[in-house]
C-alpha cells in the first residue's frame, strides 16, 4: 500500500450521501489534483458516522479534525489553508449551540464524547466495501480465535457469559437461544441475521450493515460454528438498497479471502450466507412471520411453541438474532466475556445504539453503554431540545414501547427499567418531543400504523386497532367523550390477551403510556375541545400577530388558499373561513407573527 | 320507537326479523322468550350468517362456533320463531305496530319436512358430477416478444430453489414499476403457482403495485421522527400541489404520490424521496419547489 500523509474520511452513509456528499468527493479530487496532493492524500469513503444532521460530513487524520455542513464551494479553500498550508478551517468545523469557539477534533465534540463503540466499532474509520481495511483494524480475529483454538461450546459459554441479550427488541440472552439451536435436532441448521428494521424512526441496523458489513458476516459465521449451522439468510428490508448492495460485495470479498464459503481458514468449516430482500412489511421483523417470508409464504406470524430454534427455516432448527447482536459477538470472542460484561447494569450488560431523532439539536446514531440516564442522552449527547422549547417526553421502542415523561429523565436505561416505565428498549429508536408534540396525535400516529402493519389474522389486533384508531381520531377531532379514555384501556388489555404475536401483544404500550402520563391531554382535547400542543387541526386556528407583522407578504405570497391578504408593510388579514390551516405561513414568518391557538 | 304506545295499545304481537345472521338469530331468541310470535327470514337456504366461518370472536377470542350453534339450535326449535329462509321482502307498507310485509319465497325444490338429509341426491346430482375442465389456467397467455426475453432474464436470475417467487416478483416490479396483469398469469402457469397464491403475495407486501405507475415515485416518509417533525403537513402540501392523493398517479403518468414510513435517515426528518434522489429538512415551500424542477425535467426530455 502507498503512504499517505493524510487521510480524508468522507462520509457516504445514506445521510451524507442525500447532501451530496459525492459532489464534495468529486471537488475534493478535483482540487487535490489542481495542487498535486493526489499522491499525499487519500479520500476515504467511510460509512455512517451517526452524526446524520451535519452532513455532509469529513475527517482529516491525523489530528481528527471533524468538518461538517461541506458545500462545494468550500472545498478551494479548504484543500488550500488545511491541507496545502496545514492551517485547519476554523468557520467549517462543528460549533456546539451554546458555545461561540468551534471544536475542531471530533473526540471531543459532546455528541461523540460520552459513546462507547463496539458494535459502531469501525464506523468513520474504514471504507466498508474493501475488506482489507476491516482486516488491518483487527477483523476476522475474532473467527480465527473461534475456529482454532474454541470448541463450540466453549464459544456458547462465552457468549453467555458475556450477559449480551439480543438488540431486536425483546432481549433474549444470546448465549442461551444459541444453545437452544444447537442442542435442536435436526439435519441441517440454519442461522437468520434479521435487518428488516421495520420500526419508523430508527436506522441503527442499515448504519451497521452500511458502514461495517463484515462485522455481522464475522458474527455470523462466528454463531454458526458454535450452532453447527452451514446456511444463513440476511433478511434485508428493501427500502435499504445500499445496504443489500454492500452486504452481497462484503459476502463476495470474504469469499476470496476464504472467509466464507468451503473450508473457512483452512479449518474444513463451511459456511455459506445469502441475502434476501424484504418487500415492505413491518411484520416480517417478527421471528416466524419472517421465516414465512423467506420460504415464499405469506408472511403471516404463527404461534410458538415451536420455536425457530426447534423448527424453523424448511423446519429445520434456525437460530434469528439481529443484526446489532451478531456484529457484537465477534468483539465478545476476540476481548472476553469479563471485559464486556464490565460494561452495563446487573441484568443488562454492554452497549446499546439508539438512534437518537426527533426535536434534538443534534440527531444521529448513537452507541452508549447500558444503564446511562435519559437526560445524559438528552442533554449532553443530543444538545438539547430543538430551539430550547421545553423537554415532553422520549419515545422509546418504536410502535411496540411508550412515551417516558421528563419526571422519568433520571432513568439509568436498561431492558427491565424500560418496561417497568411502560415502555421497551426495542431495537432502540428515541424519538424526542417537545411541547409542541401532542401526545394524543403521537398514540393515534402508532396505532394508525399498527392498524396498517397489522396481518389481519388475529381478529382482536386488526378490529381492536380499528376502533382504536377511530376513537383517538374522534378525541382529536374534538368529539371525543368522557368515557373514551377507559374505553381504549380496556381494548388495550384485549388486544393485548388476543393476540398471537407481538405486535398485537405490544400495540397497547403507546396508548397506555401517553394515558399513564398525559391524561391531562387527553381530557384538555375531550373536555375543553383544546389541543395544548398545536397540533390537531380540528382544535387550533392560525392568528396574525399584529404588531409583529411587518408586512412583508411572504405568507401572501405562499398561502395556497388566499386566505392571507395584506398590502405592503400593513400588517396582513388572515380570513378563518378560507384558512386551511396547512401552516405555511406560519412556516415561511421571518418574524413569528403568525400564532397557533 | 316514538310510536311505542301505538304499539301498546297494538294489535298484534308478531315481528318479522330480516337476516339470520348472529344479530337477527339473537333477537328473535329475545323477542321470543319475551313472548312475541317471530318471523326469522334470511335469503340464504339456512340461517346463521357469516359468523360460523369465522374463528375466533372479539374481544374475548372465544371460538365463534360454540357460541352460534347453541343458538341456532335454541331458534330452530322454539315454539314462537317460524323461520323462513330463501326468502326476499318484496314490500313493506303500514306503520309501527301494523306492518304488512310481502315476503317472496324462492323455491328449493326440496320437501324440508320430509327430508332426513340422507344426501343421495348430492351424490347422485347430474350436474355435480359432470366431469369438470380443469379450472388452472393451462393456457400461457401470449407475450410480445421483448416481454419474453425480459421475463425469460429475470426468471433464470431467480431459478435456485425453494422460496423464490418473492425476489421474482420484486425483480418483475422495478423492471416494470409495477406487475402486469399478463405477466404475473404467465409466471403463475411457468411455475405452476397458483394466480391466487401470486396475488396473495403482491397485495400483503408493501411494495409491489398492481397499477401501472409514474416516472418518479415521490415517497413522503411518515415514520415517527419525520412525522413529529411536521411530515403529515409536507404530505398535505404535495396533495394539494399534484392535485393527487396518496396512493395515486397524476394523469400524465409523471408523478406517484407515495407515503413510507420511515426511510432510514431519520436524523434529516421530515424526509422524502424523489425517484432515487433523497431530501432532508424539506419544508411546504421547498419541496414545492424542488417538485418544479421535476416538472420542468419531463417537460425539457419530452421536448428534445
Ligand atoms: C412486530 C414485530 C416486529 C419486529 N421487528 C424486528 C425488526 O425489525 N428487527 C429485528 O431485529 N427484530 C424484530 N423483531 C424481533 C424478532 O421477532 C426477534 O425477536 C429478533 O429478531 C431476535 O433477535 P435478537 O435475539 O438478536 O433480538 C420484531 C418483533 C415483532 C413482534
Ligand atoms: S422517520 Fe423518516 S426517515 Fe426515519
Amino acid at each position: 500500500m502507498a503512504e499517505y500523509r493524510m487521510h480524508l474520511m468522507l462520509c457516504a452513509g445514506t445521510g451524507c450521501v442525500s447532501n451530496r456528499s459525492l459532489k464534495i468527493e468529486e471537488s475534493l479530487e478535483k482540487e487535490l489534483k489542481k495542487h498535486k496532493l493526489e499522491e499525499e492524500i487519500l479520500i476515504v469513503r467511510t460509512g455512517c458516522n451517526g452524526f446524520c444532521a451535519q452532513g455532509p460530513i469529513m475527517v482529516a487524520h491525523p489530528g481528527e479534525i471533524f468538518y461538517q455542513m461541506l458545500t462545494q464551494k468550500d472545498i478551494p479553500h479548504l484543500v488550500e489553508e488545511h491541507f496545502l498550508k496545514g492551517r485547519p478551517v476554523k468557520e467549517l468545523m462543528y460549533t456546539p449551540p451554546e458555545e461561540k469557539a468551534p471544536v475542531p477534533k471530533m473526540g471531543d465534540i459532546g455528541f461523540f464524547r460520552e459513546q462507547r463503540l463496539i458494535a459502531l466499532r469501525n464506523r468513520g474509520l474504514i471504507d466498508p466495501e474493501r475488506i482489507e481495511e476491516y482486516i488491518a483494524r483487527g477483523g476476522y480475529t475474532g473467527l480465527a480465535k473461534a475456529l482454532t483454538s474454541m470448541r463450540p461450546d466453549e464459544i456458547i459459554k462465552e457468549i453467555k457469559d458475556s450477559g449480551l441479550r439480543g438488540r431486536g427488541g425483546a432481549g433474549f440472552p444470546t448465549g442461551r437461544k444459541w444453545e437452544f439451536t444447537a442442542k435442536a435436532e435436526g439435519e441441517e441448521k440454519y442461522i437468520i441475521c434479521n435487518a428488516d428494521e421495520g420500526d419508523p424512526g430508527a436506522f441503527m441496523d442499515r448504519s451497521i450493515v452500511e458502514s461495517d458489513p463484515h462485522s455481522v458476516l464475522e458474527g455470523m459465521t462466528i454463531g454458526a460454528r458454535a450452532i453447527g449451522a452451514h446456511h444463513a439468510y440476511i433478511y434485508i428490508r428493501t427500502e435499504y438498497p445500499i445496504a443489500v448492495e454492500r452486504m452481497r460485495k462484503a459476502i463476495n470479498q470474504a469469499k476470496e479471502y476464504g472467509l466464507l464459503g468451503e473450508d473457512i481458514l483452512g479449518t474444513g468449516f463451511r459456511f455459506d450466507v445469502t441475502v434476501h430482500r424484504g418487500a415492505g412489511a413491518f411484520v416480517c421483523g417478527e421471528e416466524t412471520s419472517l421465516i414465512a417470508s423467506l420460504e415464499g409464504r405469506s408472511p403471516e406470524p404463527r404461534i410458538r411453541p415451536p420455536f425457530p430454534a426447534q423448527s424453523g427455516v424448511w423446519g429445520m432448527p434456525t437460530n434469528i438474532n439481529n443484526v446489532e447482536t451478531w456484529a457484537n459477538v465477534p468483539e465478545i470472542i476476540n476481548r472476553g466475556a469479563g471485559w464486556y460484561s464490565q460494561l452495563g447494569t446487573d441484568t443488562s450488560k454492554g452497549t446499546k445504539v439508539f438512534s437518537l431523532v426527533g426535536k434534538v439539536k443534534n440527531t444521529g446514531l448513537i452507541e452508549v453503554p447500558m444503564g446511562i440516564t435519559l437526560r445524559k442522552i438528552i442533554y449532553d449527547i443530543g444538545g438539547g431540545i430543538l430551539e430550547d422549547k421545553k423537554f415532553k417526553a422520549i419515545q422509546t421502542g418504536g410502535p411496540s414501547g411508550g412515551c417516558i415523561p421528563e419526571e422519568l429523565l433520571d432513568l439509568p436505561i436498561d431492558y427491565e427499567r424500560l418496561t417497568e416505565a411502560g415502555s421497551i428498549m426495542g431495537s432502540g429508536g428515541m424519538i424526542v418531543m417537545d411541547e409542541g408534540t401532542c401526545m394524543v396525535d403521537v398514540a393515534r400516529y402508532f396505532v394508525d400504523f399498527l392498524r396498517g402493519e397489522s396481518c389481519g389474522k388475529c381478529t382482536s389486533c386488526r378490529e381492536g386497532l380499528e376502533s382504536m384508531y377511530q376513537i383517538l381520531t374522534e378525541i382529536c377531532e374534538g368529539k371525543g367523550k368522557e368515557s373514551d379514555v377507559e374505553l381504549l384501556e380496556e381494548l388495550c388489555a384485549a388486544i393485548a390477551d388476543g393476540s398471537m404475536c407481538a405486535l398485537g401483544g405490544t400495540a397497547s404500550n403507546p396508548v397506555l403510556s401517553t394515558i399513564r402520563y398525559f391524561r391531562n391531554e387527553y381530557q384538555s382535547h375531550i373536555r375543553d375541545q383544546e389541543c395544548p400542543a398545536g397540533v390537531c387541526r380540528e382544535l387550533i386556528h392560525y392568528l396574525i400577530d399584529r404588531e409583529k407583522c411587518t408586512g412583508c407578504l411572504l405568507c401572501v405570497k405562499n398561502c395556497p388558499s388566499d386566505a392571507i391578504t395584506g398590502e405592503r408593510k400593513e400588517p396582513v388579514n388572515l380570513n378563518q373561513e378560507k384558512c386551511i390551516k396547512c401552516g405555511i405561513c406560519f412556516e415561511v414568518c421571518k418574524f413569528k407573527a403568525v400564532e397557533v391557538k | 320507537m316514538s310510536n311505542l304506545s301505538t304499539m301498546q295499545k297494538g294489535k298484534i304481537a308478531s315481528v318479522l326479523v330480516i337476516g339470520g345472521g348472529i344479530g337477527g338469530v339473537q333477537a328473535a331468541l329475545d323477542l321470543a322468550e319475551s313472548g312475541y310470535k317471530v318471523y326469522l327470514l334470511d335469503q340464504r337456504p339456512a340461517i346463521g350468517g357469516t359468523m360460523a366461518q369465522l374463528d375466533k370472536t372479539f374481544p374475548t377470542n372465544d371460538c365463534s362456533m360454540c357460541i352460534l350453534a347453541p343458538k341456532l339450535v335454541d331458534a330452530g326449535r322454539h315454539q314462537n320463531i317460524e323461520i323462513i329462509t330463501m326468502a326476499d321482502v318484496d314490500s313493506i307498507e303500514g306503520e309501527p305496530g301494523m306492518f304488512k310485509v310481502r315476503v317472496k319465497k324462492n323455491p328449493r325444490f326440496v320437501d324440508e319436512s320430509k327430508c332426513t338429509g340422507c344426501g343421495s341426491c348430492w351424490n347422485n346430482c347430474p350436474v355435480r358430477n359432470m366431469v369438470q375442465p380443469d379450472e388452472k389456467e393451462t393456457v400461457k397467455p401470449e407475450l410480445e416478444e421483448k416481454d419474453l426475453e425480459k421475463i425469460t432474464e429475470l426468471m433464470g436470475d431467480n431459478k435456485d430453489g425453494r422460496g423464490t417467487l418473492v425476489p421474482l416478483l420484486q425483480d418483475i416490479n422495478t423492471e416494470y414499476g409495477y406487475l402486469p396483469q399478463n405477466i404475473i398469469r404467465y409466471v403463475s402457469t411457468d411455475l405452476d403457482i397458483p394466480l391466487s397464491q401470486i396475488y396473495n403475495i403482491a397485495t400483503f407486501y408493501k411494495g409491489f403495485s398492481l397499477t401501472p405507475r409514474g416516472r418518479y415515485i415521490i415517497s413522503v416518509c411518515l415514520g415517527t421522527a419525520c412525522h413529529v417533525r411536521g411530515a403529515p403537513k409536507i404530505l398535505e402540501a404535495l396533495e394539494r400541489d399534484l392535485g393527487i392523493k396518496v396512493g395515486q398517479t397524476t394523469s400524465d403518468l409523471n408523478f406517484t404520490l407515495e407515503a413510507v414510513r420511515c426511510v432510514g435517515c431519520c436524523g434529516l426528518a421530515p424526509v422524502v424521496t424523489i425517484g432515487d434522489d433523497l431530501y432532508g429538512k424539506v419544508t411546504q415551500v421547498k419541496i414545492q419547489k424542488t417538485i418544479e424542477k421535476y416538472k420542468g425535467r419531463e417537460y425539457a426530455k419530452a421536448k428534445t
